[in-house]
């Protein structure tokens, strides 16, 4: 090992309370930074599924939707004008609104957010199914609900009925982590049933999934719907996920709320970790003198104190990605994932990096000025 | 005539700003040869340690000229001084001023290592300089668990380990006893005996003064006299006597 190395990670080891608590100080900070991130990761994906899921080219929208879970609905000629494109393959309804489900077992009503889709399309369908089959939705009266909104909706197992709008709505299909970013539970019916439910005109929907033939130039098929269809909106399924996170993210403070506790998370482990390599360096200050006395560059001496930074921040990050991670599992099931993926370990591991090393600032300035006749002073 | 290994010539060193200004040294000129073990005795307050400062680099005169190995330090910048000291100048200190966290060859491997030298020689080099003080056995010895005449040995061998021309030492007995400052004394004079390194040890200990080939008295920050002597008075490193 050099030597540098050597001394500097003995300067760390060497006060062992000090170092317990420059590790505290990052562990807590990369352990806050982790959860805010990850969970901002974990509604990303949540704001985002659905989009992700129906595999679209480009999605024929209301004017000014903000998000998926929009309620204004287009009549339907879209599709009708979006068909007849050179390129379009084939031109999806979906439909979705908010109503309420009466609960089988004490008849009291919560929202829902219902999603109707083209069973057999290829389009939206709901996914992650653990029992019954999407196919099972075109029997009567079948939805689909997932399994963490049971208690939610007064539901035991497959097969129970509830109530939405006054007409029978049957669990024909559970399904495994599909989450809403608002809470409200999803309900997937066939899309005739959901129209009915809703009491929607029969060739409405919310949105119209197209999907082109492969080879399409999506920009000229895209320019071509746009100017065709002025009430309308057509994105691409980028566009769409933007403009969703835009809304739940930002628009309504959730994203800032998140990165401003990670901010947080940032600048009181640097404030730790430089208050504690100060210390640490002014505890050293003789030994730092007697280095530049015997000829070290100052180069020399900030590599040191850096190398201290840095193997604290490895230790630190080392244990906090492990919090993290279990973090991560722990949280897999509830309401609000952190979800925790190589690239944000990754970022993490740079961020801890970086905060250390400018937590070293403090500590090379305080060398800076050292002045190495201070040797014959002792 | 050998060029000297450090010469100063009319220095002069005012300390301080405004009114509490001092002139710490006035006007001295001196050269040390190799080969030879100067003492510079001089009451406190009299300007060795700012000599000493001036001679090994760390402090630059207000006026006159240093040269190192005939190289002026004059408008030299601080890390321009900082490589003086590292490729010429050994310094052993009063507290010795090791590293509590290293080994004792670690110690010594630290002053080739600020010198870029990190090769695997390095460690047989520190060896190789603790076996000259005596201390082969103990290379592995944290300075805790070294005396306090062990640890001062280890100082002198991170001081040689760098084949430094010039060895400066404050008050390298003061902090130990009679047979310790006499076995460090010694390990001095053998060292000053090589005609490629001058030696300056300040002082205020007169037991040591059988060890010295010149004496140079200081006071008010001036070279008052000097003296020639036999030198040498014990050539032989004495054991360690543990405190």
């Amino acid at each position: 090992m050099p030597l540098v190395l050597t001394l500097a990670s003995r300067n760390l080891f060497h006060d062992r309370v000090r170092f317990v608590a420059t590790l505290v100080g990052i562990i807590f900070s990369v352990t806050l930074v982790t959860g805010q991130l990850g969970l901002f990761l974990g509604f990303e994906r949540m704001v985002t599924a659905m989009i992700d899921r129906a595999h679209a080219d480009l999605w024929i929208a209301p004017v000014d939707t903000k998000s998926f879970e929009a309620t204004a609905l287009l009549d339907g000629h879209e599709r009708f004008q979006a068909l007849p494109i050179d390129g379009v393959r084939e031109v999806i309804p979906v439909i979705i609104g908010f109503t309420y489900w009466r609960k089988p077992n004490d008849g009291s009503l919560t929202p829902v957010l219902l999603i109707g889709v083209q069973l057999g399309s290829g389009g939206l369908q709901p996914w992650n199914v653990v029992e019954g089959n999407p196919d099972d939705l075109s029997t009567p009266d079948a939805v689909a609900i997932d399994q963490s909104y049971f208690e939610r909706l007064g539901i035991a197992r497959i097969g129970e009925y509830g109530e939405i709008a006054g007409q029978k709505a049957r669990v024909a299909v559970v399904t495994k982590g599909i989450r809403s970013f608002t809470t409200t539970p999803f309900v997937f019916a066939a899309l005739d049933r959901a129209r009915s439910y809703m009491k929607a005109p029969p060739s409405s929907a919310t949105y119209f999934l197209v999907r082109l033939a492969p080879g399409t130039n999506v920009e000229a098929v895209r320019s071509q719907l746009a100017a065709d269809l002025s009430a309308a909106d057509v994105l691409t399924s980028d566009e769409f996920r933007r403009r969703s996170r835009s809304f739940w993210l930002f628009g309504t403070g959730a994203g800032a709320a998140l990165f401003g506790s990670a901010l947080l998370g940032v600048v009181v482990g640097t404030v730790i970790v430089a208050q504690t390599l100060y210390s640490s360096t002014k505890d050293h200050l003789i030994e730092f003198a007697t280095l530049r006395a015997m000829g070290s560059s100052r180069g020399y001496i900030y590599t040191v104190i850096l190398c201290q930074a840095v193997l604290s921040a490895l230790i630190g990050f080392s244990i906090a990605a492990l919090v993290g991670v279990g973090l991560a599992k722990a949280s897999a099931e509830t309401a609000l994932p952190v979800v925790v993926t190589p690239v944000l370990i990754l970022g993490l591991l740079v961020l801890t990096v970086g905060m250390c090393a400018v937590s070293a600032i403090s500590a090379i300035v305080v060398v800076t000025r050292v002045d190495p006749v201070t040797v014959f002073a002792r | 005539m050998t060029e000297p290994v450090i010469e100063a010539v009319d220095v002069v060193k005012f300390l301080g700003h405004g009114p509490g200004r001092v002139e710490a040294l006035r006007g001295v000129s001196l050269s040390l040869t190799g080969g030879e073990l100067t003492l510079l005795m001089g009451p406190s307050g009299s300007g060795k340690t700012t000599l000493l400062s001036i001679l090994g680099c760390i402090l630059s005169p207000s006026s006159g000229t240093v040269r190192i190995l005939g190289r002026s330090t004059a408008g030299a910048l601080p890390e321009e001084l900082a490589q003086l000291r590292r490729e010429h100048v050994g310094f052993i200190f009063q507290s010795y001023h090791l590293f509590p966290t290293l080994t004792a060859v670690e110690n010594v491997r630290l002053a080739l290592d600020v010198c870029g030298n990190r090769s695997s020689l390095a460690a047989v080099k520190a060896h190789a300089a603790l076996a000259t003080v005596g201390l082969g056995a103990k290379t592995k010895a944290f300075p805790r668990e070294l005396s306090s005449g062990e640890q001062q040995r280890v100082a002198i061998a991170r001081a040689i380990v760098g084949k430094a021309s010039a060895i400066l030492a404050d008050e390298p007995t003061a902090a130990l006893d009679s047979a310790n400052g006499q076995a460090i004394m010694s390990l001095l004079s053998e060292i000053a005996k090589d005609p490629s390194r001058a030696v300056l040890v300040v002082t205020h200990d007169p037991r040591i003064l059988p060890f010295a080939n010149r004496i140079l008295r200081i006071e008010d920050g001036r070279l008052i006299g000097e003296e020639r002597c036999a030198g040498s008075a014990l050539t032989t490193p004495q054991p360690d006597a543990r405190e």
